[in-house]
């Protein structure tokens, strides 16, 4: 890895803004990296093979909260009851009906972006602590509905068993490898739609409504509407996350969307750095794949966690790796 | 409706009427049977002392309070208590008293985010990085940097806006509202915290906009500004309109005189000691 330096001669900006030199640097070293993460499944052992798919699904589901959170300034802390729409509904669809797995995709996606919109709709208006509170509310409701095995689909706390990974030009993608490979690459997809969303004028509407939501409206931005697109925005990439997920532990169960899931995601993007992508994936790492290289401190990584989280806040409040100022 | 004749101001239609508005609080009455007009073309000056209820007026024509009594209307339309967003959308914007930047943001994307209306992307465009959404994209740079060149702040295009001084900043928030195109532009008091050199700028820069075609209403303190560019002054207090006319008119109405002298304490105020010196002179 230490030739990189030698090629991180950067290219002139094609865009009129100059990048910092960090982030000049970070357009070669990013990609390089997700490469450099290709070679896990080869060199590693299958315990950090899991672990690295876990990564990139968890990362997908962080940078979706970061979406309706970091971005748009909403504090939604129920957002596991998106990742779970999109777990469930691909878990039922494949176990229950049949679809081949890769089908339920689209649909996953869609349920949780219209629940994601519905459930957003009337509550958009609140304050930031209210709506807090009100989403809390969304993700009891939602694991005790699992729980009790809702229209006799969910299976009830045990939740669902045997789902299977897709196959692919005859291809059967069932070990531990074949499922990295397929989470790094739609990890790789949504990181290139978070690219775009920053220099979309979708992206800087969301961000003025979270800086300013009044001067917003007077430039002609219908705030409810926004904030209800990050919403749906928000819970259909999580809802793909979700149909990752299934895949990875080949069950769903209410256990994995809890409020404490939910307080997981929200902390990852203020302790990684709300509305910047390598903030969420660092956090997202301290969470999920720090706590794996201390493993006898594994099941303490709430703790690990937890004192990471005090200290982020109190002596860096904008997270360990801020957005940059700026970005367009 | 008579088509403007010349661009000489006041013989323009009528474009923003407002007829015996009002607004309480609970039980206080902000602003109380306020009526005026604002012809196409012309610079409407709104003053009155401290708490007189200009702010008030000005968030009840951009739809941020709803009047409790009264009609707004636009083009003859009535727009009384519509959304903010649609005010915006029929052609008026704002500048706000305590600048409303966005914070981290450049001043080329806070100009940006005045073209909003004018956008065409759809959000999935935004998501695939489409080639029209890229076209569009670079016309919006562009459009906004001819904007900053106008207002002289090209040089700090890519500076954190709220870093910039208070004067700059001002002008950041008013190329935020010209880069629309609006018909009517509505300033909150545009000289607050300006230098004596930034606020002489500020009349040009006011003239500027009204010869580029819009109509200005501007609420302000700093009367150097208001008697040299207003073509029309509305004086509230209280709440309520006591006096409207020329600026020369205006210096010496009584009731004007009275409502400024009735607050002796607020020794600083410009228009009081305008005033004073009228009288000295006389």
């Amino acid at each position: 890895m230490n030739h990189a330096n030698q090629t991180a001669q950067p290219t002139p900006a094609t865009v009129a803004p100059p990048a910092g030199a960090g982030t000049r640097l970070l357009r070669i070293v990013g990609p390089l990296l997700w490469v450099a993460g290709l070679a896990i499944p080869s060199v590693m052992s299958p315990a950090w093979i899991t672990i690295g798919g876990i990564f990139a699904i968890y990362s997908i589901v962080a940078l979706s909260q970061d979406i309706v959170l970091g971005r748009a300034g909403m504090y939604d802390m129920g957002h596991a009851v998106f990742f779970g729409i999109g777990a469930y509904t691909s878990a039922i669809l494949s176990l229950s009906f049949n679809w081949p797995i890769l089908w339920t995709i689209p649909v996953a996606i869609v349920l949780a972006a219209a629940l994601g919109a519905i459930l957003s709709a009337p509550i958009v208006k609140l304050r930031g602590d209210y709506l807090l509170v009100v989403t809390i509310g969304f993700n009891a409701i939602f694991v005790l509905a699992m729980k009790n095995n809702v229209f006799g689909l969910t299976g009830g706390a045990d939740g669902l068993f045997g789902v299977s990974g897709p196959t692919l030009f005859g291809h059967m993608f069932g070990t531990q490898s074949d499922l990295f490979y397929l989470n790094w690459v739609v990890m790789a997809i949504v990181l290139w739609l978070m690219r775009n969303l920053d220099r979309s004028s979708l992206g800087r509407t969301f961000r003025y409504i979270k800086h300013d939501e009044l001067a917003a409206t007077t430039l002609g931005v219908n705030a409810r509407n926004y904030k209800v697109a990050a919403f749906a925005l928000s819970a259909g990439i999580a809802g793909l996350a979700g149909t990752l997920f299934a895949m990875q532990l080949s069950a769903v169960s209410p256990g994995s969307f809890q409020f404490t899931d939910s307080v997981v995601l929200f902390a990852i993007v203020l302790v990684g750095g709300q509305a910047s992508v390598p903030g969420v994936l660092l956090g997202t790492a301290m969470m999920f794949v720090v706590p794996q290289i201390f493993t006898e401190f594994a099941q303490y990584r709430y703790l690990v966690f937890g004192i990471a989280m005090i200290l982020v806040m109190i002596l860096r409040p904008q997270g360990i790796w801020p957005a940059r100022k700026g970005a367009l | 409706m008579n088509p403007p004749l010349s661009s000489n101001p006041p013989s323009g239609e009528v474009l923003l009427e407002l007829d015996r508005v009002g607004i309480s609080f609970g039980g206080l009455r902000a602003v109380d049977d306020l009526s005026f007009q604002v012809r196409r073309g012309e610079i409407v000056g709104l003053i009155g002392p401290n708490g007189a209820g200009k702010t008030t007026v000005f968030n009840m024509i951009t739809g941020v309070y709803r009047p409790t009594d009264g009609q707004i209307r636009w083009h003859g339309q009535e727009i009384t208590g519509l959304a903010p967003h649609l005010i915006a959308k029929a052609g008026v914007r704002r500048t706000f008293q305590t600048i409303r930047l966005f914070a981290d943001m450049t001043v080329l994307e806070n100009v940006i985010a005045g073209q909003h209306l004018l956008m065409q992307q759809s959000w999935w465009q935004g998501l695939l990085r489409t080639p029209a959404q890229r076209r569009e994209e670079h016309a919006l740079v562009e459009r906004a940097m001819e904007v900053l060149h106008q207002l002289d702040l090209a040089d700090v295009a890519q500076e954190i806006a709220t870093s910039l001084p208070y004067g700059a900043q001002r002008r950041v928030e008013m190329a935020r509202t010209l880069v629309a195109r609006p018909e009517l532009i509505i300033l909150d008091e545009p000289a607050a915290g300006l230098n004596e050199q930034e606020s002489a700028g500020l009349n040009d820069t006011i003239r500027a906009i009204r010869d580029a075609g819009i109509t200005v209403i501007l609420v302000e303190h700093d009367m150097s500004v208001v008697m040299n560019v207003t073509d029309n002054i509305v004086v509230i207090n209280f709440g309520k309109k006591i006096a409207e006319g020329k600026p020369a008119d205006i210096r010496t109405n009584p009731l004007v005189i009275e409502a400024y002298l009735g607050q002796d304490d607020d020794e600083d105020d410009p228009l009081m000691n305008a005033i004073h010196e009228e009288q000295a002179q006389s």
